[in-house]
């Protein structure tokens, strides 16, 4: 049995149609192309903007919560309300003990203070951390390490130095191993460190001097009060199941009326990424109902020319059925012709659109946080295209079925 | 015997039916060269394309060189027309973007003839025609007389079983006219079956037999 597949006058015949009315071709072609490519950009163009929302987050883990300190505004116990509820280590020890599903944690203290090295003296931020600050906040080391367990438990006097800090400080000079002075305190400098993304909590480390917590509270009399505590939340557990042990570590430590929900201010990570997925994932949604309208224009554009090719073509058809064409021949011989049309203007527009999404992934892109991923999958641009060949077809069915239908001696009538 | 009728009857539905084929009994042997000649509207055309499997009839019989063509499929009736028929149209009805060997070697192309052997036996057909030189020339840059030759060419491509030829030559003049019965009438000598609808007595009385036909009844 024949395959007009392999019959080259069957391409040519395709292309003799096409291309015996250019104009209509062409813009049937356009509207294809454009479906194609609205489709794919907005697609790829509502995965960079996502991106770009994800990569300011880059480096911090999304299960993530936090406590700081807030004021009450209910009295309680001869308290006035407005009272300044402070965070402690014993606050701190009392929540690690009592509370369950903690995968890291760590205290974060700051305040700006002078940094002095040599003659240059500074203003930064100091940060005071515990060792496992770095699993929550993932920190790009330049040099040297960071704050390790040792050096939280014993004291040590040791410095992260951001990597502005060091730069202001060292230029293009080595730092690890030099003493700095902050505040009056001589710390050694054992890494430089900065930031994945843009969030940063407790001051951005690019800033910031970095030293442990320990040191922190000891060396610039912070006594036992803590700025805020950070964790992460075991693997499938999220951070506002561990929230009421927190409450109620905070509540017997502090006079907070039970029905006071503001003395303590409370954050979710993972439930703001939630909402930026879901944020995300309705822009997606928009851009492929967006996209499918513009694809079903192109779609129906299809189908119309295909609709005025059976109706140009009736006596041709006539004649091929008289001549021994079965209506198996004739659906082939129309549908083929709208699946090359929309086979090339798809193609295109799927090129196209990833050229596009190509020049906005190199505009946007940032030597630090990386790509956006302004880009289309293969398998989305594979998608895409199946989608726009079945509904073109679909288009093209139709008319074919139509021009199946023609009685060969009522269409050579055909005027 | 290549075509048999029994008592075939025709009526197209309607607000008022129109019965335009009565009780036709017809037989017609191999080879022969036949006209079938009527007044507008007597059912002549009617008749052909019931013979050309292009339109069903109601009742009675018909069989085509021993085949019984009654209740065909689509498929089936695709497949006699290409394998039994050859078709000559007033109109020609030739493919306007295709050139004349392409028109000629179509049939083949719906018999999976690949194109080298298509194309080889339509340039046979042609010269045969003479109308080799022309081979590559649309049917717009051909005269009506050479347009009919390349429409007979055709219609003998897949060596069928009968040639049915609607008024051949109504669209031409009368000198081409007669070009085109004689080409008809050497294919006969050659042995093909011919059947030649036509309202010219001129082509009617070149053939050898011709059947009369009025109000849809064989006289």
């Amino acid at each position: 049995m024949k395959n007009p597949i392999f019959d080259l006058e069957n391409w040519r015949e395709i292309g003799a149609t096409l291309s015996r009315n250019k104009t209509r071709t062409f813009l049937t072609a356009f509207g294809i192309f454009w479906g194609t490519a609205m489709l794919a950009m907005l697609w790829g163009g509502a995965s960079g903007l996502e991106g770009i929302m994800k990569r300011n987050f880059n480096g911090f883990d999304t299960n993530m919560g936090g406590i700081f300190g807030g004021r009450t505004t209910m009295s309680y116990k001869g308290y006035n309300k407005g009272m300044r509820i402070n965070l402690t280590y014993a606050d701190i020890e009392g929540i690690r003990s009592k509370a369950p599903y903690i995968e890291a944690s760590s205290v974060i203290d700051s305040y700006y203070g002078n940094i002095a090295y040599g003659t240059k003296t500074k203003s930064f931020n100091i940060m005071g951390v515990e060792h496992d600050f770095c699993k929550i906040q993932i920190p790009v080391m330049y040099s040297g390490r960071f704050i390790n367990e040792t050096d939280d438990y014993g004291t040590r006097k040791i410095a992260v130095l951001g990597k502005n800090v060091a730069y202001s400080l060292f230029g293009n000079d080595k730092a690890l191993g030099k003493y700095v002075s902050i505040n009056g305190v001589y710390f050694m400098v054992v890494g430089v460190a900065g930031q994945k993304s843009e969030a940063s909590i407790g001051g951005k480390l690019d800033d910031s001097v970095i030293i442990p917590s320990s040191t922190f509270r000891r060396a610039f009399n912070q006594g036992n009060l803590v700025g805020f505590f950070i964790f992460t939340a075991q693997q499938g557990h999220d951070p506002g199941e561990i929230k009421p042990y927190i409450d109620r570590v905070m509540r017997s430590n502090h006079p907070i009326h039970p029905n006071d929900e503001n003395a303590l201010q409370m954050m979710n990570m993972a439930e703001n990424f939630r909402m930026i997925d879901n944020l995300f994932l309705g822009i997606s949604l928009l851009a492929l109902f967006v996209g499918a309208g513009t694809l079903m224009a192109g779609i129906i554009g299809v189908g119309n020319i295909m609709w005025i090719i059976v109706k140009e073509r009736t006596q041709e058809i006539g004649i091929r059925r008289a001549i021994g064409a079965k209506p198996r021949d004739i659906i082939v011989q129309i549908l083929s012709e709208g699946m090359v049309l929309t086979a090339i203007a798809g193609t295109m527009g799927v090129c196209f659109a990833t050229i596009v999404l190509g020049i906005v992934d190199y505009a946007t892109f940032d030597p630090v946080l990386g790509s956006a991923h302004f880009e289309l999958s293969l398998t989305h641009a594979i998608a895409i295209m199946v989608v726009f060949m079945i509904l073109g077809t679909a288009a093209g069915l139709i008319p074919a079925i139509k021009a199946m239908k023609i009685k060969p001696i009522e269409a050579m009538r055909d005027k | 015997m290549i075509i048999k009728l029994n008592n075939v009857n025709k009526t197209y539905p309607g607000a008022v039916p129109l019965h335009v084929l009565k009780d036709i009994n017809l037989e017609i042997e191999r080879g022969e060269l036949v006209s079938i000649m009527g007044a507008s509207g007597s059912g002549k055309s009617t008749l052909l394309n019931i013979l050309g499997i292009l339109d069903n009839y109601d009742t009675g019989d018909y069989y085509l060189d021993n085949v019984l063509i009654k209740n065909l499929s689509e498929n089936r009736a695709a497949e006699l027309r290409n394998h039994m028929i050859g078709f000559v149209f007033q109109s020609f009805n030739l493919i306007s973007y295709k050139n004349a060997v392409e028109n000629v070697a179509l049939p083949l192309f719906y018999q999976g003839v690949s194109r080298r052997k298509r194309n080889a036996l339509a340039m046979e057909q042609l010269e045969r025609m003479g109308l080799a030189d022309r081979a590559h020339h649309l049917p717009g840059e051909l005269s009506g007389g050479q347009k009919q030759r390349v429409a007979i060419a055709r219609s003998l491509i897949t060596k069928p079983s009968i040639i049915l030829a609607d008024e051949p030559t109504g669209a031409l003049d009368s000198n081409t006219s007669k070009d085109v019965i004689e080409v008809f009438r050497q294919l006969n000598a050659d042995g093909m079956t011919i059947i030649i609808v036509t309202h010219d007595p001129s082509v009617g009385e070149k053939t050898n037999r011709i059947i009369r036909i009025t109000d849809g009844r064989i006289l």
